[in-house]
């Protein structure tokens, strides 16, 4: 929900709550004073019937005028002292109608004799008055919310303007591209201050980014050095050749350590670059034409497994990076022949949705954390490092990725989008 | 140039020898480079910085230059646009701790002959630096000879003899990576980095080369050239003719 309309929503339900409230208390206000109005003239009536009795001695005729009728009447029983205000209706003698009313019944002592008076006033004029302010209310009510929705509409809507244009430039921004965000001039503070700090943070993000890829540089330099060091001087040392059998197993094993070591580096620094986006050679690549390389590229690997491989690829253009496409299919590939059985399968399949590698395996209970580093089963030789960034690089390209075991199938999908 | 003037003649042993400058801040590292590059006539000469790198290179020539772009009072980029600018053919290999694409397709574009990430072996420096001098001293007629084998690099011929022996790609591959580093023991992991290259993450057993190199074996001594390859410890081969 947009702010300006979750902004209306509150207001106008505000406004109309506020104003019905309103409403109901003018209305019972205005009804509570002519209501007592009424009755002080009902009151006015009966003390000059009162009067009249007392001066005369006799009643006044009961008479219909001014929207007023007096009227006597016997009491029955015992009545001393009834005087009471009611609702009633009045028969309007002009218009023979019906027309709300208001009585008073009241008694007056006539030569000692007790006489019941009722005087009734029709309403008909205070209603109308309360009708038409409760109207003219209504009407400015709408008038109000109206205008409110208006306002709202338009003026909200162009005072927010700055607002979305950074928005859209911060969606544009990219970090490797190193350009800065542009400036909308506004006159409102609180946007000229969003500007001021998305320029700001943008700053910093590449202040950082710099910082971060440099960093991974000279990691790579301080750790690789060494290790270049190890690797040459174990090359130096074969060449003096003059070891015994042990001693040649001996170096066979620290051989295969520091690749190892150099491998699990290599892999941890692209992890990192693919995670922080350091990767920036996107361009069309055929991923069709990539599978069939590596297949001739693996093909020794398969051949020493005596592996069959089945290829269904149909053509297959996607845009990223060829470097990490060469090494999600490196990962994919040489997971399947490493985690294949002898004279197993692996099959191929490529198309425009979606690339399957599956292979023939054992049966594995890491089912979850397929996709996590370092997590491989104890018989992998591997790092558990392949699938991890298989998965960064998908996740960098906006591709899914599955594990799917079925039997002793084991079936990993890239949906390409 | 330091080059065997027979070299025309395919019919004669070919000879050369390589005059190379490494550049390289690490002591260690570059002892190792050095030890392994000298011998068989070749000059090897090194430039521990910047400043003696660059006074080096302004003075002489060198079939080829290992580079190492991080040292300690320069940018070693700086130095190839300084030899390009002098307009001198030295074969550069840039030697360098950075993985990074952006870094490699800098130097190529400077007019870098190849790129290689540490750590390295040797054996594949030695390879890679041997086809930089042969492609920049030979104008096409890149040809290796080992006593009765001569190989064509360019046009992709062996003969023994001056019969010509048919290998695969990969066999011609491995013979050329052998011939480029005789006389050394070249292991099974170099090999397979080689062939396969180091992204494959390869598993460690390496026996798979054990195929290639028997084929390799057999075609040459059916064509008549003597058994010069032979295993070290299991651990490589070496290709010598002791």
């Amino acid at each position: 929900m947009k702010l300006s309309s979750r902004y209306n929503r509150v207001n106008i339900i505000t406004s109309i709550i506020v104003l019905i409230i309103t409403g109901i208390i003018y209305y019972l206000v205005i009804h509570l004073i002519l209501t007592n109005k009424l009755d002080k003239d009902l009151a006015v009536e009966e003390n000059e019937i009162r009067q009249y009795t007392h001066t005369y001695k006799k009643l006044p005729l009961p008479a219909t005028y001014l929207d007023q009728q007096v009227s006597y009447s016997n009491p029955e029983g015992d009545t001393t002292d009834i005087r009471e205000f009611s609702y009633t209706t009045y028969l309007n003698p002009k218009e023979k109608e019906q027309e709300p009313g208001r009585s008073l019944v009241t008694t007056v002592n006539l030569n000692g004799k007790t006489v019941i008076v009722t005087i009734t006033k029709s309403r008909v004029e205070s209603e109308d008055l309360v009708r038409i302010i409760l109207m003219i209310t209504l009407g400015i009510t709408v008038l109000l919310l109206v205008s409110l929705l208006l306002i709202n509409r338009f003026v909200l809507n162009r005072l927010w303007k700055p607002f979305y244009a950074v928005l859209n430039r911060m969606k544009a921004f990219e970090v490797t591209r190193m350009d800065n965000i542009k400036e909308e001039p506004t006159r409102i503070d609180e946007f000229n201050e969003l500007n001021k700090s998305v320029n700001a943070m943008a700053e910093k993000v590449k202040q950082d980014y710099k910082e971060l890829k440099s960093f991974t540089d000279n990691a790579s330099h301080e750790m690789m050095t060494p290790l270049a060091i190890i690797n040459s001087k174990l090359d130096s040392l074969l060449q003096t050749e003059s070891f015994t059998e042990q001693q040649g197993a001996l170096l066979e094993d620290i051989y295969q350590a520091t690749g190892r070591l150099s491998r699990l580096h290599q892999s941890l620094l692209l992890l990192a670059k693919i995670e922080n986006n350091l990767i920036s050679d996107v361009q069309e690549v055929d991923l069709k034409e990539m599978i069939e390389a590596k297949i001739r590229q693996f093909q020794e690997l398969f051949e020493r497994d005596g592996l069959i491989v089945e290829v269904k690829l149909l053509e297959r253009k996607l845009t990223m990076s060829r470097y990490l496409a060469d090494i999600l299919l490196n990962n994919l590939i040489s997971n399947a022949v490493r985690h294949n059985i002898n004279g197993g399968k692996i099959l191929l399949e490529l198309t425009a949705q979606k690339l399957v590698v599956c292979n023939t395996g054992k049966k594995l209970n890491i089912q979850n954390r397929m996709f996590d580093r370092f997590s491989k089963s104890t018989e992998s030789e591997g790092m558990g490092l392949g699938l991890a960034i298989s998965k960064q690089i998908c996740n960098l390209h906006g591709f899914g990725i599955a594990y799917k075991q079925d039997d002793h199938l084991h079936f990993f999908t890239i949906y390409l989008g | 140039m330091l080059v065997n003037f027979t070299l025309k003649s395919p019919h004669n042993l070919i000879i050369y020898t390589m005059k190379i400058l490494v550049i390289e801040d690490e002591q260690a590292l570059s002892d190792s480079i050095l030890a392994y590059f000298t011998g068989e006539g070749n000059i090897c000469e090194l430039a521990k910085d910047f400043a003696s790198a660059s006074e080096k290179i302004a003075l002489y020539h060198y079939d080829c230059i290992l580079l190492d772009l991080g040292l300690p009072d320069g940018e070693g980029l700086e130095l190839l646009t300084q030899l390009k600018s002098a307009n001198k053919k030295d074969g550069v290999l840039i030697i360098s701790a950075r993985h990074s694409l952006d870094d490699r397709l800098a130097g190529l574009d400077l007019g870098a002959d190849d790129y290689l990430v540490k750590p390295f072996h040797l054996s594949e420096l030695k390879a890679r630096v041997s086809a930089i001098v042969r492609r920049k001293n030979f104008d096409g007629n890149n040809v290796i000879a080992f006593n009765e084998v001569k190989v064509d690099v360019t046009a992709m011929k062996i003969t023994v003899n001056d019969q010509p022996v048919v290998l695969t790609k990969k066999e011609f591959d491995l013979l050329v990576y052998f011939l480029s580093n005789k006389n050394k023991v070249v292991t099974k992991n170099a090999m397979a980095e080689h062939l396969w290259g180091d992204e494959m993450d390869l598993s460690d057993d390496f026996d798979f080369i054990y195929t290639h190199v028997k084929n390799l074996k057999k075609k040459l001594s059916e064509a008549g050239a003597k058994d010069y390859l032979r295993s070290v410890y299991g651990i490589g081969y070496k290709f010598s003719s002791q």
